[in-house]
């Protein structure tokens, strides 16, 4: 038994979730993915409860730290630890099987356990007093410690967890995709359903790994530069250079911002990947592939560059050019998603659709990725960014983003369980979970945009001012919906153990 | 005869600068973050509606493969893409007028751009502003200028109603200040917050500003 199986296995509440079947013969695809989606959940339970926190500590007037704690956790825990790692176990579950190639070893440990070590830092170093919110806001942590607000200790701590969960990224990953895709001994008995790489639901997993990758680099380079410093093993003087702000935010935001592109490209690919297996004539074919595809590569250039939209209001020290260059490729990567759209609903149309609960629910995490995308291209605008940077809108929007293709890889998740585990999920839990989700999901992503347009700023610990508890209020009843549905689908998950017995090989092949 | 919002008609035979004014009057609406939420919404309510309609239709009334042959989509594919492709830059051309620097440029208005005879200048530390003046006047423009002497700090102005008008990002160590030029239209208190997370007391880093009737 493989360590990643026997801790999956071993974990209380959380293993009997995903329990790695091995009757299946397919341990060596299903083990280290199966464990980095239980890591997953756990990250979300956490700090989904975080997310309730914030409205809460409103209501009840808690007191401004603990909003701040808990929107540094709450944001933070919801996109390295779960988003990101559930789109690297499902993904990496996903291409083993159509590469057939076995996901053991070296890189898919070091993937998970910079990933969850590095998380489980920078929450230490936040408990510590390490306030920076999600983005760093650098030189923010340095200032706070200058200032005494909070120590230095709590800034290595927390740069030496984010460095980690940014190796397991930027490193890692990529290196374990690429390594698959490209090296290593093809197993037949692996394979569940071979793809090549001209197959739209390949194309997207290599081309996201190489974005990861590449745009993270020089992020890499400044992080492991300005860590050297913090450890005293480079001079602080030989560092500067990687501590001016400017260089900081931009190489972070070229990072962070193709990070959600990454995602967003891999996530289409899978919904180009999944979708044929549910088309009523039974035909498993997009409309186009080469439409498809194109989408991919248009998503691909057009992203690269539209992070300059997070500097808009830093007008002079931006240039109008570079902004205006931002603005026109955020709207450009909507051309992407309006060809990608147009590619699925044709495939729909042309071949009838199988409403299973999965790909219904893929359905509508796309579909609210499709009106984040919209909040997304709007706020990209120019005239419109000087009006909603910095407010509830833009918190909406990044929270939105994550969420949507978060829902998009639990729905995923749906298709792939029976392989994992050898056992099937109730269909009626499967559709509360989707009706749930749909309102909570929606209901929050509205109600976080209107607060925006109503000049609610963004990480601000007194709500209480100018009517802005209505849009809390609002918060906190759509978050208890969605957190709702997350209990729903984890609750269905665990359930599974109870209402099939295993079928372990038979399933995996059905 | 079309009449135009304050009461003035248009010459007979000249009713297109009244369209062209009120066109540009209702864009002033469309430019705010109102706007901004009903731009998300007609850009998304369609996409909703024709989802919710293939979906339905084709996994529950209709199932059956349609008759259609992919090559049949091609010219669908292509005004719908065209039709986007246009709607895109439609709405941005429109947004020019609105963004604060272009706004200010002599070259899209016609007339010369108006000199600009009021400044305000200021430096963010956590957690307050250091501000030249806090009196503008109204109906002339006015150039904010600031800079951040330790961390990231925003300075965004709210109108009376609670209207927030536009926001700056600064950061310590640029060479130049970020900037903005403004005209308030009405007299009142306006509030300054910052709008960029800069540690346990953000929230509190707020200011104000007065706007008095230009003499
Ligand atoms: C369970 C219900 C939830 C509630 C009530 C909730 C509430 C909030 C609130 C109020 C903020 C804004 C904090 C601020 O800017 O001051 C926020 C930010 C955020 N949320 Fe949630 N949230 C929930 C679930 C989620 C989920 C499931 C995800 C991701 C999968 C998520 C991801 C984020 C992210 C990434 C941000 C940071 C935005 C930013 O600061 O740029 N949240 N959340
Ligand atoms: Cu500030």
């Amino acid at each position: 038994m493989s360590f990643a199986t026997s801790v999956v296995n071993n974990t209380p509440i959380f293993g009997r979730m995903i329990y790695v079947d091995k009757s299946t013969g397919l341990e060596e695809i299903n083990a280290w993915p199966a464990l980095m989606i239980m890591s997953s959940f756990i990250w979300l339970v956490v700090a989904g409860i975080l997310g309730l926190a914030l409205p809460a500590t409103q209501i009840f007037q808690a007191g401004e730290d603990h909003y701040y704690t808990a929107m540094t956790l709450h944001a933070a825990a919801l996109v390295f630890p779960f988003s990101v790692q559930l789109m690297m176990g499902v993904g990496l579950h996903r291409s083993g099987g159509c590469v057939g190639k076995a996901i053991t070893g070296f890189w898919p440990a070091m993937t998970w356990l910079t990933m969850n070590l590095g998380s489980a830092i920078l929450t230490v170093a936040v408990l510590m007093g390490l306030k920076v919110s999600l983005m760093v806001m650098f030189p923010l942590p340095l200032v706070g410690a200058q200032m005494g607000v909070w120590s230095m200790e709590s800034v290595i701590v927390g740069f030496t967890g984010i460095y980690l969960v940014l190796a397991s990224m930027i490193l890692f990953y990529p290196i374990l995709i690429f390594k698959m895709m490209f090296w290593g001994r093809k197993r037949p008995e692996l394979i569940l359903s071979e793809r090549s790489l001209n197959d739209p639901g390949m194309l997207g997993m290599i081309l996201s790994a190489m974005v990861l990758f590449l745009t993270g680099l020089p992020l890499v380079v400044v992080g492991t530069t300005l860590l050297l410093a913090l450890y005293k093993i480079l001079p602080m003087s030989m560092a500067a250079w990687a501590a001016d702000p400017v260089v900081f935010q931009y190489s972070f935001f070229f990072f962070a911002h193709n990070l959600m592109e990454a995602m967003a490209i891999m996530v289409a690919s899978a919904i180009y990947a999944t979708l044929p297996l549910y088309l009523a004539d039974g035909s498993r074919k997009l409309i186009s592939d080469k439409m498809a595809n194109l989408a991919l590569w248009i998503l691909l250039v057009t992203s690269i560059t539209s992070g300059l939209h997070h500097f808009i209001t830093f007008y002079p020290n931006q240039p109008a050019a570079l902004s205006y260059w931002g603005s026109v490729m955020s709207w450009s990567t909507g051309i992407g998603v309006a060809l990608s759209i147009f590619t699925i609903f044709a495939t729909i149309w042309k071949h009838g659709l199988k409403p299973e609960v999965g790909l219904i629910a893929v359905l509508i995490g796309w579909g609210i990725y499709i009106f984040d995308g919209a909040s997304a291209m709007v706020t990209s605008s120019i005239a419109w960014a000087y009006q909603l940077h910095g407010t509830m809108w833009q918190s909406g929007h990044t929270m939105t983003v994550v969420l949507s293709m978060a829902l998009m890889w639990m729905g995923i998740l749906y298709h792939h369980y029976p392989v994992i585990t050898g056992r099937k999920l109730d269909p009626a839990l499967g559709r509360l979970y989707v009706w749930l989700m749909s309102i909570g999901g929606i209901g929050v992503a509205m109600v976080m945009l209107m607060a925006g347009a109503d000049g609610m700023p963004r990480r601000i610990a007194n709500w209480h001012q100018e009517n802005w508890m209505f849009w809390g209020n609002l918060f906190m009843f759509f978050g208890l919906i969605l957190g709702a549905a997350f209990l729903v689908y984890l609750y269905n998950l665990m359930k599974s153990s109870e209402i099939t017995a295993t079928v372990g090989r038979q399933l995996a092949r059905a | 005869m079309r009449v135009a919002r304050d009461g003035r008609t248009g010459r007979p035979g000249e009713p297109i600068e009244i369209y062209k004014e009120e066109a540009i009057a209702m864009l002033d609406s469309v430019f705010t973050g109102w706007g901004a939420f009903w731009a998300v919404i007609a850009m998304f309510a369609p996409f909703a509606l024709m989802g919710i309609y293939i979906v339905r239709r084709k996994s529950v009334s209709d199932t059956g493969p349609s008759p259609l042959q992919p090559s049949e989509f091609i010219p669908l594919e292509g005004v719908w893409l065209t039709f986007a492709f246009i709607f895109f830059v439609i709405i941005n051309l429109a947004g020019l007028k609105f963004i604060p620097w272009a706004a200010a440029a002599p070259s899209l208005t016609a007339e010369p751009a108006e000199p600009i005879t009021q400044a305000v200048d200021f430096t963010a530390k956590s957690w307050a502003y250091d501000l030249s003046s806090r009196q503008i006047e109204a109906g002339k423009p006015v150039r904010f200028s600031g800079r951040s002497s330790d961390t990231q700090h925003g300075f965004a102005v709210y109108h009376p109603d609670g209207r927030m008008l536009f926001t700056m990002l600064m950061m310590p160590n640029t060479t130049k200040a970020t900037s903005v030029v403004y005209t308030f239209k009405d007299p009142g208190t306006y509030k300054v917050r910052c709008l960029e997370y800069c540690g346990i007391a953000h929230h509190a880093m707020q200011d104000e500003l007065t706007v008095v009737k230009s003499n």
